[in-house]
């Protein structure tokens, strides 16, 4: 039953959030709205990697600019954006499985090293590689995305809209499934996960590719409204810092975690978008006292809170019969 | 010959330089020797450094290298608060929670540097600072040679502070095995304290030393992070002597890799190489 309701939520949330653009919502909400989409989908995935699968990967923009990048290169061969969206996705999927073969080798702090060197190289490769366009185009320069102004502003809306409810979606199957199961004892205990038959190593590996793949459907996306690339935006820390920020803020491996989370980073980010240093350094003081008071963010935070007010009831109840 | 002799110039300046990465990574490679913290906080704490040198340059006029003996002491006492009232509580929730407090540290630095200094780019400017002198044929700004010395002799004071002190044998020990510390009489939690301090004492210095050799800007922290990573990589975790080898692997690696591959192999050949180790020696290359 609770199922149901649920998924009817889910579907009805969505529709109406379809609509908005049809019913000629501001444009500001639309622009809210899609940022909200795409770190959500972002945060979403980084809550597999380091919240349910114990991988610290401190490297989304790796993923996120591959993505960016091969949806931006693609349309300048005259290839159309959905599909270069969706070889972004494939492209930072077989780049995780190709970086895996190394950082998988890497345990624990080192892994998280490993990691974070990632977007840094990437950033250094592209500065450097000019695989289309002229003198002027490429390397510091970034890319234009070709022929972004013939997409209309709602479809941009509705692919973020249809990544950020696939992420969502993709996240309760997982955690529902054998798949999460697996997952949720290797985080509790990987060796003895390892001795009651668990392929540790294949299931880590499994969620490393599908958030990159995720995470490159992101890039493409969020670089195609963008209209623009360059590698010291595609492959910046801040896509960690965002990610991270709304998952912590959230609940870290709770799987409504990065939806609250993101909702507090994107109202911070658009309040305070005339003063950028405030609204992160605001970010930052949050996160610091999230940690030390509730280390299982707002979700986490809300959850106790309902336990400690329902323990409070039950002891009532005895007492008044 | 000839390529020997044009390799003279970055192989010296490649060393050089690599004492001013040891400096930067000594903070973070003891913090992570004593607590098991990855203090991604540290590249902005150095830059941090840095802008307090640039205010007490332009507000009261003071060298930067005279700048450092008031710094020690000042950065000391807010790395021991720091870590008594934000890292040793999150510690105490999980290994992940120190990381992502010291993520929160790291945006809270860069952004208030932001708001106090302005993101205009900056720079230690004193009269030294233009001066070169000529080695054969090798033209060496002073600074660099100041970035070595300063290696040294951090590296010499730290090693016997380690090695001869009681607080420094107790660090030490506490770093090797924390409960066998604990059952010796050692306060496990006063021993990070001071060793938190000693890394923000180095941060700064490190700041003094980078802002007088690069300009800095607010957000040049990460890629500072990411270098002072890749020393202590190359050299191995928690190795001192190890820091000191990464240290000069990665100056070399980085101006070799800018004489044969063009401004972009500068730091494209370090990161492959730390990729590398990272792969096949994840200990580091003196690591144990």
């Amino acid at each position: 039953m609770r199922k149901y309701s649920l998924l009817g939520t889910l579907i009805v949330i969505t529709v109406l959030a379809a609509l908005l653009p049809v019913i000629g919502a501001p444009k500001t909400w639309l622009l809210y709205l899609f940022y909200f989409y795409v770190f959500l989908a972002a945060a979403n995935m980084w809550n597999l990697l380091a919240g349910f699968s114990g991988l610290l990967a401190l490297c989304p923009a790796a993923f996120i600019g591959l993505g960016g990048y091969t949806m931006t290169i693609l349309t300048w061969w005259g290839i159309q954006y959905y599909i270069g969206i969706i070889v972004g996705g494939v492209v930072a999927a077989l780049f995780a499985m190709l970086i895996s073969m190394s950082v998988f080798r890497m345990k624990g702090v080192y892994f998280a090293i490993g990691t974070l060197v990632l977007p840094a190289i990437l950033k250094l490769v592209f500065l450097r590689w000019k695989p289309v366009g002229g003198d002027f185009e490429g390397g510091g320069a970034g890319y234009m995305v070709k022929g972004v102004r013939a997409i209309p502003p709602e479809v941009t809306y509705w692919l973020a809209l249809g990544i950020g409810l696939a992420s969502m979606v993709l996240i309760l199957i997982i955690l529902r499934s054998k798949f999460g199961l697996g997952l949720a004892a290797i985080r509790d205990n990987d060796i003895s996960a390892a001795s009651s038959g668990i392929n540790v190593f294949g299931l880590k590996l499994s969620s490393f590719i599908i958030a990159a793949l995720v995470m490159g459907v992101v890039g493409g996306i969020f670089y195609m409204n963008n209209g623009y690339i360059e590698p010291n935006n595609a492959f910046d820390i801040n896509w960690l810092m965002i990610v991270l920020l709304a998952t912590v803020i959230g609940g870290k491996g709770l799987e409504w975690g990065p939806l609250f989370g993101t909702v507090i980073v994107v109202a911070l980010r658009f309040q305070l978008a005339r003063y950028a240093g405030i609204s992160l350094l605001i970010q930052g003081l949050i996160l610091v006292v999230i940690m030390l008071v509730a280390p299982q963010g707002i979700v986490g935070l809300i959850r106790d809170l309902r336990k400690k007010f329902m323990n409070q009831q039950n002891k009532k109840l005895p007492s008044s019969s | 010959m000839e390529l020997l002799s044009n390799l003279a110039s970055p192989i010296v300046i490649g060393i050089l330089m690599g004492g001013l990465y040891v400096v930067i990574a000594l903070g973070l490679s003891l913090v992570f020797g004593v607590m098991k913290v990855i203090n991604v906080a540290h590249g902005d704490l150095v830059i941090f450094g840095s802008y307090m040198a640039y205010a007490a340059l332009t507000t009261l006029g003071l060298n930067p290298l005279w700048w450092i003996l008031p710094s020690l002491p000042l950065f000391f006492i807010l790395g021991y608060l720091i870590e008594k009232y934000l890292l040793n509580r999150a510690a105490k929730i999980s290994p992940d929670a120190a990381l992502i407090i010291a993520f929160g540290l790291a945006l809270i630095v860069q952004n208030a540097s932001q708001i106090i200094w302005t993101p205009q780019t900056r720079s230690l400017i004193t009269d030294f600072t233009m001066t070169t002198f000529k080695v054969g044929r090798v033209y060496i700004p002073l600074v660099y040679v100041l970035d070595f010395v300063a290696a040294l002799v951090v590296m010499v004071v730290v090693r016997q502070f380690l090695q001869r002190t009681y607080l420094g044998q107790a660090i030490t020990a506490a770093s090797q095995d924390r409960q066998t510390a604990e059952l010796m009489g050692i306060n496990p939690s006063r021993v990070y304290q001071v060793a938190f301090g000693i890394a923000m004492a180095l941060a700064s210095i490190a700041g003094i030393f980078y802002g007088l050799t690069f300009s800095f800007y607010p957000s040049s922290g990460p890629a500072l992070l990411i270098i002072a990573f890749g020393v202590i990589i190359l050299g191995g975790l928690g190795s001192m002597v190890g820091t000191f080898i990464g240290g000069m692997i990665f100056g070399l690696s980085q101006t070799l890799g800018g004489y044969f591959f063009g401004p972009t192999g500068q730091l494209l050949v370090p990161f492959l190489m730390v990729l590398l180790v990272l792969t096949i020696r994840p200990q580091g290359l003196f690591g144990r």
